[in-house]
């Protein structure tokens, strides 16, 4: 079902653009907040006649990468399940879909809101499969329930992206919000401490080596 | 409620604070330069575990006195509306904000290098150094015992001043504030969820950096597993301690571009390193990926310190300025 060397350099690949997109993010906040470090001590005034100038470049300048961020996050999603062909088909389909839900609705917010459904919606099939022992999802971790538990925390992202991304306004983002952190929290505890919960415990080979001799 | 009668006991409450704590607050300093000294004379190194333990007393002591103080001023602090004339609630001030917050974070520290059992050796000359400069920095800096919240004491006492002034705009402006940070500031669960969570991440990452720097030196992964261990100790704490600010912020910051602050930029540009890192180490075994490890940690934990300094330097929404 899947090809893992492909997999391999496919999830490498999407964490650098991932840590690429988080890194020029966190640039951009840490210029920004050194700017404002600067401006309210040389400009006069500046909170009240600079600032709002100032969110909206920082708001216009951050959008691009977050949509990219928001975008790539749910391509990490269907590299779980499907080999090389189809993941390209479904990662294209999920973008397409939700350019078309933009397209449909005029508003951007429910394509991406569209868009992070779906990756939810193939997340959960993931978190069920893993639960399952189904040989299909792949992980770079080993054993079910650390599986179980990065499946979950990352479920628990996506959530917390759709909270963001489409209910801040709405009557349903408290409990969505709850549901989203219950999962990241329970999905963090499993992936780092399922050896404490594990039922047959395997022996964890960890090889202690010196870097000595690395360059 | 008689507004000169609540000053006068909150005056009483502080005074009697400052008699007992003032002389655990000037032991701090010297327990810190005791403690230096200890971690980097390498034959003094066998008494650094009680040195340490004792610390960790002192601090706890200190800690019960706060707490104290503070169930004092739980009852002390009531906030009564101008137009009843009814208590509406009462303060319940946390034990991590204003003055207390390096105290609480050193305490955290005290006791985790207590705890510390896998290179205990070679770790708590590293944890000790840190902890010193939190203690002095609580002491010093902080002052939770000769000069206990200034923030908060200043706006209630405005507020009971206000109140015994007769004028109803005034009182009734001065009881607004105070109830709106009772209700969105002091009171609310987050409040007591969201601010502990950090400093015990805080602490676990203090222990994971000094590693981190072990395993420069040693240049062995057994190292990296024991830094390892601690970031993800603290990574838990810190995500449900992030997760708990959102919709905090979104009820208290209303309307106010709360995601450009200072603060907030950090914090998070703080847990994206972390997330960084943890999922660096999975690649571990590329050659020379322990390098780029080693940075990460050392770059999360220099911006975790920038993020602790944001709240005092750089003006916004999540700001002491």
């Amino acid at each position: 079902m899947t090809e893992p060397v492909r997999q391999k350099n496919w999830d490498f690949a999407l964490t650098v653009i991932t840590v690429a997109l988080l890194g020029t993010l966190g640039v951009q906040s840490f210029i920004g907040t050194l700017y404002v470090w600067w401006a309210t001590t040389a400009i006069p005034g500046f909170e009240i006649s600079g600032y709002g100038q100032f969110v909206w470049w920082m708001n216009a300048i951050a959008a691009p990468q977050v949509v990219a961020l928001v975008v790539v996050m749910g391509l990490c999603v269907p590299k779980r399940l499907f080999d090389r062909t189809a993941l390209v088909v479904v990662s294209g389909a999920m973008i397409a879909i939700g350019m078309a839900a933009w397209a449909f609705t005029g508003s951007f917010q429910n394509g991406l809101a569209v868009y992070l459904a779906l990756a939810a919606l193939i997340q959960a099939g993931v978190v069920v499969l893993t639960v399952a022992g189904a040989r299909g999802p792949s992980y770079m971790t080993e054993g079910r329930l650390v599986k179980t538990g990065s499946g979950l925390l990352h479920q628990g992202f996506i959530g917390f992206a759709f909270v963001v991304v489409a209910l801040q306004r709405s009557a349903f983002m408290l409990p969505a919000f709850w549901i989203a952190t219950a999962l990241t929290l329970l999905g963090t505890v499993l992936a780092f401490y399922a050896d404490r919960f594990a039922w047959r415990k395997t022996v964890r080979v960890e090889v202690d080596r010196s870097f000595a001799d690395e360059q | 409620m008689n507004p000169a009668l609540v000053q006068a006991e909150i005056a009483q409450l502080i005074q009697t604070l400052s008699t007992i704590g003032a002389p655990l607050q000037a032991l701090l300093p010297a327990a810190a330069v005791l403690l230096v000294a200890l971690a980097v004379v390498p034959a003094w190194r066998p008494f650094l575990g009680p040195a340490v333990a004792a610390s960790a007393f002192v601090l706890l002591l200190g800690e019960i006195v706060l707490v104290w103080f503070h169930w004092r001023l739980y009852d002390l602090a009531v906030v009564v509306s101008p137009d009843t004339g009814r208590i509406v609630g009462r303060v319940a001030v946390p034990l991590w904000v204003e003055s207390e917050k390096l105290y609480v974070w050193a305490l955290a520290l005290a006791l985790m290098a207590v705890l510390i059992r896998r290179h205990r050796q070679e770790l708590l000359p590293g944890v000790t150094v840190i902890l010193a400069v939190l203690m002095a920095g609580a002491a010093l800096w902080g002052k939770p015992f000769t000069e206990p919240l200034p923030s908060f004491l200043g706006q209630y006492l405005g507020y009971l001043q206000a109140m015994a002034s007769g004028d109803p705009a005034r009182m009734f402006a001065a009881y607004q504030g105070m109830e709106g940070a009772r209700q969105f500031y002091y009171n609310t669960v987050y409040m007591w969820v969201h601010p502990p969570a950090l400093f015990f991440a805080y602490a676990t990452f203090a222990i994971s950096f000094v590693a981190t720097l072990v395993m420069m030196r040693e240049r062995h992964s057994a190292y990296e597993t024991t830094s390892y261990r601690w970031a993800r100790l603290g990574y838990l704490p810190l995500t449900a301690g992030m997760l708990l600010g959102f919709p905090w912020a979104i009820i208290a910051w209303q309307g106010e571009s709360w995601w450009w602050s200072g603060k907030v930029n950090m914090s998070i540009m703080m847990w994206i390193l972390y997330t960084a890192l943890l999922h660096a180490r999975l690649y571990l075994r590329r050659k020379g990926m322990w390098r780029w490890v080693a940075a990460i940690s050392i770059l999360a934990f220099l911006v975790l310190l920038l993020t602790y300094l944001a709240t005092y330097i750089v003006p916004g929404a999540h700001s002491y300025m």
